[in-house]
């Protein structure tokens, strides 16, 4: 099993999770070392989104999640982003009545009202296209430019780790680049990234490590300059190694 | 429906002779107790009693609403003042000539009856809380009213309530009058609560699209449920009338409604001796207990504070002890695909379901742009593609919930129309549903038999009355639900809550349901989402061998393995658009579909 | 008559919009729409009869004190009513919990202080009616009231992060959680503020309205109508769908009587559901299965 040499930043171990009497995450057990991007793939409804909301404290539930070398098993978002972890949900859900700017003000909200400004326009400047529109209602942006909008407002308090759920979905292959760009520049930076993507070669490319997700656990983990790591990750998404072969 | 007899086992009733006995034990012991009550002479008790009964008979009306229903009409004693004050003013001749007393309360019956659907009007499309307020500002209307409008009711000072004549003349005539008609009411809306409409009315609570899906008209049948509740607040009303022998508007407090409601929330929601048994003890109660009377509705308030946070199921929840049995631990689901033949009408003809030009947008975002899809009879037509490439959506336009903002979807040519959901199982278009929907409360054979509203011939007053056609309905419904369930392995579960299944039978019983509607085309969203390998490939079997008895299957789903095995052709959605479209083969070889669905 | 229908309707009217705005600031920040707005206007005309009419305190400190009051009643409701059941919002229990609770305090009132409207103190010493009858506080002082509310309102929302953050959790709770926003302490102070404007609408209101506990039932209704008619979650809408109900219910009343006031105001209310919904001024929103 590969080892991340870093210091571990988030340590997940045991972690269940799911919806009500749905169970979709077994016993979890995962490493996010500091300034390292690593990739969540996985087939749809694997439980990778699902993943992310527990480790972030917006579902319930059970395990233990340390961050930083705090215990964060059965603390609420807010705590995980006070402390530092921040994340952003899939969907684009940004503020569609608020203007851009709003958006990204409350994302850095209890800040210092000077340090706030700063880092508003430091997060903005990240993507020019989204700073334009500052004092446009978010309702009348595009699909692709909410998206970019909602990792922004990811940006503003400097996370040590920010998970970015399928941060791609929706755009255009340009938009795409540019968004995983964002997401290098801020490893650069020293910031780590969790990151669920869809478009697996681009992730790949982009992380240093990769954990793959089938039906709630984990069925592969490895380091992306691994050999023939795109055809161990479709057997580890059809379950070939876990149940009944294709026909 | 052939007659090759494959047996199926039949669930143990979950009351036979001896547990209907229990069932109605109750009813026989109030209804003695009843019967027999004068012979205490006591005219106090009686007038308790007589108290009782008429507010039952207002309850019995409004548990349809609130119980059955999940309506939240908490100021329905705005019926009984309407029906109190039209019998009154007419058996009075404040009004054009005298009535008769009985023709003065039918009228009490019939304004309460107008009342209670237009209360109800803003029930049909709106949420709770708007039909909530309607009915608390139409009893202060009415309140306002009866205040105002002196010449008919006598302003503040009052007028007197109507006398029945002989044998019903006050005291135990009257008694007796008030115990047949809270009899009669019990009687009724126990018919109701127990036919498809019943079952319906609780599937609006608790599963309103799944309800829909099945061809529940939610408008029509709540309106006739509110006439009914409003038809029996009038009665009551009229009966409350002569009962306090003068009424002023002082006489209908708000406190009523509160106590008529808690009966029902104490009571259980979907029971009908639960809420008969608290509106006797809760009408009784403050008599017993001088002190508390000031206090009466201070408790009652307090009671339904802690109803609502602490017990929301009712009382009746708490001592259902039949679904405390621990069910069996490792239960298999085991599928008769073979017994689809009698499930299912065989479907020679060709049908096609298809969507042309679909586009549909939620705010600034694209859910589809500009798709065509078409299903055939006989065929297993996969859609498949990455998380918000918009197959729930399609699916949803298709049975009729979203209206696309441009496009058109046909049945054999025929254009279908859009925002009507309840109109796609009159064509045998049957779906189930991601999350599955159900009514947790109800058994799993209730549940199925819902699929099957459509199939009910008996109109809501044959029903009212269980007259032959209902019950020839009912035993059709329960037939065909139990081979469903059959078909779908979970016969042995019928008499079980249906939320105490695992989330895998959920997904069979969903499709149980869906093929009481016996589908031309049938829909199924992510149907093996939770399922066990095995599950999978029987799940697959199945779906299968009902599209080789003649129904078009439309299957969304995530599991690669299972679309490529069982699906005759797959398109792929990406962005709300079509990728591709073809056999399982040609699409496993497509290299955009590698990449935006397996991602590689 | 003339003077009477605008002064008396406009400032009945402004009591109206100041409730169905206490209904908005509880919507907006969960979803729920709350029965306690009218017991707050109930209780604002009471509690403001008792501290300076029968225990003699100074007004100023009287008023501060009832809008402590409110803010205290809004802040239980929450703990109480709210926050217990809105994990399971789709099953609209809070219709019951928050009824329930207006319910009690209504009871205790007409226990304590008696089901009789009693006076409502002279707030100004000075007769300002005798200059003209446009000028009675009493009428003057709910409209100032609801000009005051809405300006303070339009405030907070538009020009502070704090109001943002409030419209930000009303349009999604759960992006607002992720996004770290502190949503329980914002909920709650929704709740305080929502408190406030209640009892403010019923303390400046009481001089007409009187000290009295049936005030809560038609509060609670009338002050809906203006959120039906203005759409829910509209302040802007609540204030003219209010004084434009004053108006009508009170040029009804003189002109063809309350019997035809009370009825037309139902049969608006109902036939504005039916068609629009989302209230005259608001926009359609798209349903989710």
């Amino acid at each position: 099993m590969p080892i991340s040499g870093r210091e571990p930043l988030l340590q997940v171990s045991g972690l269940s999770a799911g919806y009500g009497k749905i169970g979709v995450l077994n016993g979890i057990d995962l490493t996010v070392g500091k300034g390292e991007i690593v990739a969540l793939l996985g087939p749809n409804g694997a439980g990778k989104s699902t993943l992310l909301k527990a480790v972030s404290g917006l579902l319930p539930r059970t395990g233990k999640v340390t961050f930083a070398g705090r215990d964060m098993s059965t603390t609420s978002p807010r705590d995980a982003v006070n402390a530092g972890l921040v994340h952003v949900v899939e969907g684009h859900r940004v503020f569609t009545q608020l203007t851009v700017h709003e958006n990204v003000m409350l994302a850095g909200y209890g800040m210092a009202r000077r340090e706030l400004a700063g880092r508003v326009e430091e997060a903005l400047a990240f993507f020019p296209e989204i700073a334009e529109k500052r004092n446009d209602r978010a309702v009348t942006l595009s699909g692709g430019q909410q998206q970019m909008l909602a990792v922004t407002q990811g940006l503003v308090r400097h996370p040590k780790l920010l998970m970015l759920d399928e941060p791609s979905a929706g755009l255009s292959p340009v938009l795409v680049d540019r968004v995983l760009a964002a997401a290098a520049r801020l490893r650069d930076a020293g910031t780590a990234v969790l990151l669920v993507e869809q478009l697996i070669e681009k992730a790949l490319n982009l992380a240093d490590r990769v954990y793959a997700l089938a039906r709630g656990t984990i069925v592969l983990e490895a380091t992306t300059d691994e050999p023939d790591l795109p055809n161990r990750l479709e057997h580890a998404y059809f379950g070939q190694d876990v149940s009944a072969p294709l026909a | 429906m052939t007659d090759t007899a494959a047996p199926i086992s039949q669930p143990k009733a979950p009351a036979g002779w001896l547990g209907r006995l229990e069932g109605s034990a109750w009813w026989i012991v109030l209804g003695l107790a009843g019967l027999l009550l004068p012979l205490l002479e006591d005219s106090y008790i009686g007038v308790i009693a007589q108290r009782a009964y008429i507010y039952w008979v207002l309850s019995a009306g409004l548990n349809l609403v609130v119980g059955y229903a999940g309506q939240i009409a908490i100021g329905w004693v705005s019926m009984l003042t309407l029906g109190a004050y039209t019998t009154a003013a007419l058996a009075a001749g404040r009004v054009g000539p005298e009535w008769h007393p009985f023709l003065a309360l039918a009228a009490g019956g019939v304004m309460g009856a107008v009342a209670g659907v237009v209360v109800g009007l803003p029930a049909l499309r709106l949420r709770t809380f708007y039909f909530a307020m309607t009915t608390l500002g139409f009893s202060t209307i009415v309140t306002q009213v009866a205040l105002a409008w002196k010449d008919v009711t006598g302003g503040g000072v009052g007028t007197p309530g109507p006398v029945f004549p002989w044998p019903f003349d006050p005291g135990w005539g009257f008694y007796y009058f008030c115990f047949f008609l809270a009899a009669l009411a019990t009687w009724m809306t126990a018919n109701i609560g127990a036919s498809r409409y019943g079952r319906a009315l609780v599937a609006i609570r608790d599963a309103e699209v799944a309800a829909e899906a099945s061809g529940v008209s939610k408008a029509r049948l709540l309106i006739l449920v509110f006439m009914l509740a409003g038809a029996l607040g009038g009665v009551a009303g009229g009966l409350f009338a002569s009962l306090q022998s003068y009424i002023t508007p002082d006489a209908f407090t708000f406190e009523m409604s509160v106590l008529f409601f808690i009966a029902i929330l104490i009571g259980g929601r979907g029971s009908i001796l639960g809420p008969a048994l608290a509106t006797i003890i809760l009408t009784a109660l403050p008599e017993f207990a001088a002190p508390l009377v000031q206090w009466s509705t201070f408790l009652y308030a307090t009671l339904l504070l802690v109803i609502v946070l602490v017990i929301p199921g009712g009382i009746a929840d708490l001592l259902d002890f039949r679904n405390r049995r621990p069910l069996e631990k490792h239960r298999e689901i085991v599928t008769r695909p073979e017994l689809l033949a009698r499930v299912l009408d065989r479907h020679s003809e060709k049908n096609t379901l298809s969507m042309t030009g679909i586009e549909l947008h939620f705010g600034g975002v694209r859910a589809i742009d500009g798709l065509d899809l078409e299903v055939r009879s006989g065929e297993v037509h996969g859609l498949i593609g990455p998380n918000g490439s918009g197959k729930t959506t399609a699916l949803n336009v298709l049975s009729g919930y979203y209206k696309p903002h441009a496009g058109e979807a046909r049945l054999n040519g025929a254009v279908l129309p859009f925002l009507e959901a309840h109109t796609r199982a009159d064509r045998r278009i049957a779906r189930t549903f991601q999350t599955p929907r159900i009514v947790g409360g109800a058994s799993v054979l209730d549940n199925v038999m819902i699929g099957g509203t459509i199939f009910g011939q008996a109109t809501f007053s044959e029903t009212l009355l269980s007259l032959p056609r209902h019950r020839r309905d009912e035993a059709h419904l329960r037939e065909a639900a139990l081979l469903a369930l059959a078909t779908v392995g979970l016969e042995q579960l019928a008499a079980v809550r249906a939320d105490r299944l695992q989330h895998s039978e959920l997904r069979f019983m969903e499709i149980a349901r869906a093929l009481m509607l016996r589908p031309a085309f049938l829909m199924l969203d992510e149907p093996a989402a939770g399922l066990s390998a095995e599950e999978i490939r029987r799940l697959g079997a199945l779906i299968v061998a009902i599209s080789r008895s003649g129904t078009g299957v439309l299957l969304i789903e995530h599991h690669a393995d299972l679309i490529f095995d069982i699906c005759d052709r797959v398109t792929v959605l990406n962005l709300g658009k079509k990728l591709a479209a073809g056999t399982p083969a040609e699409i496993r070889s497509h290299r955009e579909v590698v990449s935006a669905y397996l991602g590689a | 008559m003339f003077q009477s229908i605008v002064s008396y309707g406009l400032a009945v009217g402004a009591v109206y919009a100041l409730i169905g705005i206490t209904y908005n600031v509880m919507y907006s920040a969960s979803r729920v729409f709350s029965f306690t707005a009218g017991m707050l206007g109930m209780l604002g005309g009471v509690l403001g009869a008792l501290f300076i009419h029968k225990w003699g305190m100074n007004a100023v400190l009287g008023f501060v004190l009832v809008l402590g009051c409110g803010a205290l009643m809004g802040l239980v409701t929450e703990i109480l009513t709210v926050r217990p059941v809105l994990k399971s919002i789709e099953q609209h229990l809070y219709v019951l919990s928050t009824l329930a609770f207006a319910l009690m305090i209504q009871q205790v009132t007409a226990i304590e202080w008696g089901t009789e409207a009693q006076p409502f103190p002279v707030l100004i010493p000075i007769e300002t009616g005798t200059v003209s009858a446009w000028l009675d506080q009493k009428f003057l002082l709910p409209l100032l009231a609801c000009a005051v509310t809405i300006a303070g309102l339009e405030y907070l929302y538009r020009r502070t992060l704090i109001g943002r953050a409030f419209l930000a959790i009303a349009e999604d709770s759960y992006a607002a959680r992720a996004l770290g926003l502190p949503e329980t302490r914002l909920r709650l102070a929704s709740y305080a503020i929502a408190g406030i404007i209640g009892t403010l609408a019923g303390f400046t209101g009481a001089q007409m309205l009187l000290a009295y506990f049936g005030n809560q039932a038609i509060l609670s209704f009338y002050g809906f109508v203006p959120v039906a008619l203005g759409g829910m979650g509209s302040n802007r809408g609540a204030v003219i769908g209010g004084l434009a109900l004053g108006l009508f219910q009170q040029a009804a009343n003189f002109l063809v009587g309350g019997i035809f006031a009370a009825v037309a105001v139902f049969a608006v209310f109902i036939v504005v559901l039916l068609i629009r919904p989302e209230g005259l001024a608001g926009a359609a929103t798209a349903r989710r299965v």
